[in-house]
């Protein structure tokens, strides 16, 4: 289902994405973090306690194979995608916070997404090669790191490798829609409703949870909007790469499956979501006269 | 004049020059090339874009750039000493080079607000008579209105990432092309900046010493800008701003302000550098000093600034009030404020006194509040830096008298109101094409500013109001202002504007316009407020909560548009 080739470009699409995640930071955005934990609290409690909680009730209810609950259950354990950036963009959430809760929820998972995945697969029974996973979130670390160097040494290297990174986020969906889609097309008429459920649905119960936790936590609305859309939006390209890396043969092309249904079907409900947004609240950007242009 | 005249002197620093006899330099142009050569390889200028997208330019590009710009304009354009060029972008690397080369090619600057619609274009066309226009690409759509009454016969087009590395170029020029749709298609004949450019060097090579015949046609006392205003009175007229003006200006405001070293200094410009303040200042000023300007080409939303505070160590920069308030209200700044900033000029209109303690107390810096006109260049007035005064637009700058005058034109005596009038190398020569108008404003070499004023024992000025803003409330002078600062300082106020209406016990009665900060402030609750720190006759009779103040261009809030509404209201 995944070539060699196939497997070479999704690894080298993965480093573009999260070298273009440190280009856009620098070390006062962790100052920031830490200076304002609250806000950050509430996005790590959001991603690695609502989403893996919403992964597990999905895998233990759903009429799915072990496989398919391994992927939704690695689906749910992601850290924020990139993508959910652009999102928080057009909603007119608060982007600052957004890349923020991106990028901690990435570092944080390094640590987090095995506890929580094997404690979850534990209580379903399920096998989970945790150290495959922990190696290949360290290394995703690097290009991090080379991001935030590139900005700092040049302001316009960092601000292109932003762009290109976030730009891959989207062209990695028309990838999956060229190249996996024609293959295993077959596969996808085969697939029962219940994977096409989870897959969707999970990503939906997470701008709901995201969206009422911050509500009731009484954040500001913007913030509230980013909350949601950086707890519903996972890093798809990055479960897509953990399980090619770390499964093997046909259980690693239907654990796969999970991912691939997700980040199709993501792209359609954001976009829906951050339309409603958008007519929900626009007015709370400060206003300044036209003129200051 | 004597120290007594003038006993602001004693405020200025050991270093201050008491009177400038004449500026340093000729002409704008003179001042130019000289700066670029003592400055030579240090960054100039440099464009940031909101995603840190960026391009600098040095001493020695722009001066050599914007000399075949120049040429361009001469012996391409056809253009003579004196003709007006008219200038329409944003703040970006095209601005600095046609403003230099219009200067250097002895021709007339004309700014132009680029936001402007096609209708307040074509009058200002008409009205100027440009020979040749620098515009950005996004607002070349409206030439063709804008063209009915003047057509302009050379028209330069230029974009927001001009002379940026080609792959930001590149990117920003799609994004806006594409996802932004912000360019539209330029039907008439123009040619491209960096085109022109590249066709003045050409033709560079073939001539001799042009630029330094350009320069000796022009005599310092020649008008360099029609600098437009009047947005907040009515009419729009051109400011003549002549090289003497503008140089001298320049030279006065940037002896009040200290502690610069040159070829150090890291200067924002987030305001529009069309605004005579921006343009005098941050452009020139800083230009004189080898400072490095950084050039915001849109500061709306303000989290626009965040990459350029983020990527360079900002040490000045200058604002207008709602600028400053809006930073004091941004988590992103309160959290990380610039910490290389020495400190920050106001200027444009009134800083509130709340705004400016809380700026102080986000940045641990001062904000220096100055003041002027766009007939005085702009600068009359600035706070000296260490001797500020709260609600004060601090003492005059060097040879430049400012008094407080009754409506005959006398002297009122110390610490009493009255209408400011200054007189100075700054002051404009007139309005252009309207002789009424200038007689009307400069009367025996004096300014009339029509903004009421006071002047404390030491020599420093407070503006108490403009004139036509002030409120008769049953006989007593109401300061608009004053009970904006009063209201301002309420913590659930974000803004608020304050004009007279007519009522028919008292006359007018004071009426306030607040856009809340905090959702829950009620009527009753602000007036009850304003009890507490207002007589009675001050307090606002009306108060009424909007989602947002009319404004213009620079962010000064129109009370005129306020009033205006209430006539109209009044009226049925």
């Amino acid at each position: 289902m995944v070539g060699p080739l196939e497997q070479a470009i999704l690894a080298l699409m993965i480093f573009v994405i999260m070298l273009g995640m440190g280009a856009s930071l620098t070390p006062r955005d962790f100052t920031l973090a830490l200076k304002r934990p609250y806000g950050l609290m509430i996005g790590v409690v959001s991603q690695y306690g609502f989403m893996p909680l919403i992964g597990f009730i999905l895998a233990s209810t759903l009429p799915v194979s072990d496989p398919i609950k391994i992927g939704i259950l690695i689906m749910a354990c992601m850290p924020g995608g990139t993508t959910s950036n652009i999102f928080t963009y057009f909603s007119k959430g608060n982007l600052a916070l957004s890349v923020l809760m991106t990028v901690t929820s990435t570092v944080f998972g390094v640590i987090l997404i095995p506890i929580v995945l094997v404690l979850y697969a534990g209580a379903l029974d399920l096998d989970i090669p945790r150290e495959n996973i922990i190696a290949t979130l360290v290394l995703l670390l690097v290009p991090v790191a080379i991001g935030m160097v590139l900005r700092k040494f040049n302001a316009n290297v960092g601000a292109v490798t932003e762009f290109m990174g976030s730009m891959l986020a989207i062209f990695f969906i028309l990838f999956l829609i060229v190249s996996w889609i024609p293959r295993n097309w077959e596969f996808l008429l085969t697939t029962t409703w219940a994977t096409y459920f989870g897959s969707i649905v999970l990503g939906l119960f997470g701008f709901a949870l995201g969206y009422g936790f911050s509500i009731l936590l009484r954040l500001h609305p913007r913030n509230a909007r980013t909350v949601a859309l950086e707890t519903g939006i996972q890093n798809g390209p990055l479960a897509i790469a953990i399980i090619a890396f770390t499964f093997a043969g046909t259980e690693a092309q239907s654990i796969m499956a999970v991912p691939v249904l997700y980040s199709l079907f993501i792209v359609i409900t954001s976009t829906m979501v951050t339309f409603w947004f958008r007519r929900v609240n626009t007015a709370n950007e400060q206003p300044l006269p036209n003129g200051l242009l | 004049m004597l120290d007594q005249d003038r006993p602001w002197t004693a405020f200025y620093g050991p270093s201050v020059r008491k009177t400038i006899d004449a500026p340093k330099y000729r002409t704008i142009g003179d001042f130019i090339s000289a700066t670029a050569d003592t400055f030579g390889d240090l960054p100039a200028f440099t464009a940031c874009l909101p995603n840190g997208m960026n391009g600098t330019l040095t001493y020695r590009q722009a001066d050599d750039m914007s000399d075949a710009l120049a040429v361009y304009l001469r012996e391409v354009a056809g253009l003579k000493a004196g003709d007006r060029v008219a200038i329409q972008v944003p703040n970006c690397l095209a601005y600095p080079i046609a403003a230099m080369a219009i200067f250097k090619a002895g021709c007339v600057l004309v700014n132009i607000n680029p936001l402007y619609t096609a209708e307040e274009m074509a009058k200002q066309f008409v009205d100027s008579e440009p020979a040749a226009i620098v515009i950005v690409d996004m607002f070349a759509d409206k030439l063709i209105e804008a063209m009915k009454g003047h057509p302009i016969p050379n028209v330069i087009v230029t974009r927001v990432a001009e002379f940026l590395p080609a792959l930001p170029k590149m990117i920003v020029g799609a994004v806006q092309k594409y996802w932004d749709k912000s360019i539209h298609p330029i039907v008439m004949p123009h040619v491209r900046l960096p085109d022109a450019v590249n066709a003045g060097h050409a033709k560079q090579q073939s001539l001799h010493n042009s630029l330094e015949t350009y320069r000796s046609d022009i005599d310092p006392d020649d008008v360099a800008c029609l600098q437009y205003t009047g947005g907040t009175t009515g009419v729009s007229k051109g400011a003549m701003l002549t090289h003497t003006n503008i140089l001298m200006n320049m030279e006065q405001t940037m002896e009040l302000i200290p502690n610069l070293e040159k070829g150090k200094e890291v200067a924002l410009t987030a305001l529009p550098l069309y605004h005579i303040f921006a343009f005098t200042v941050n452009f020139l000023g800083f230009y004189s000093i080898g400072a490095r300007n950084i050039l915001i080409p849109n500061p709306r939303p303000l989290s626009n600034l965040k990459r350029a505070f983020e990527n360079y160590k900002i040490t000045w920069m200058s604002g207008v009030n709602t600028l400053f308030n809006g930073l004091n209200g941004e988590v992103w700044f309160q959290d990380t404020p610039p910490k290389h900033l020495k400190f920050a000029s106001a200027g444009g209109m009134a800083l509130q006194g709340v705004v400016a303690e809380r700026w102080e107390a986000v940045t641990g810096k001062t904000v220096l509040e100055g003041y002027g006109l766009t007939e005085s260049s702009p600068v009359l007035t600035f706070n000296p830096f260490g001797k500020t005064r709260l609600n004060s637009i601090g003492v005059p700058v060097p040879s430049t008298d400012v008094r407080c005058v009754d409506e005959d034109g006398k002297d009122v005596p110390q610490g009493e109101a009255g209408e400011l009038i200054a007189k100075g190398p700054q002051i404009m020569k007139g309005y252009w094409n309207k002789p009424e108008e200038t007689a009307k404003t400069i009367q025996n070499g004096w300014l009339l500013t029509g903004d009421i004023g006071v002047m404390d024992a030491d020599g420093y000025f407070r503006v108490v109001d403009r004139k036509k803003d002030m409120i008769l409330v049953s006989g007593f002078n109401v300061y608009p202002n004053e009970i904006e600062d009063v209201i301002a300082a309420h913590p659930g106020v974000e803004e608020v504007a304050v004009i007279g209406v007519p009522d028919g016990a008292s006359g007018e009665a004071v009426k306030a316009f607040i856009v809340k900060r905090d959702q829950s402030l009620n009527k009753d609750a602000l007036r009850a407020y304003c009890k507490e720190h207002l007589t009675a006759y001050k307090v606002p009779k009306a108060v009424e909560f909007r989602d947002e103040l009319p404004k213009s261009n620079v962010g000064k809030i129109l009370r005129k548009d306020l009033r205006a509404e209430e006539k109209m209201k009044a009226e049925g």
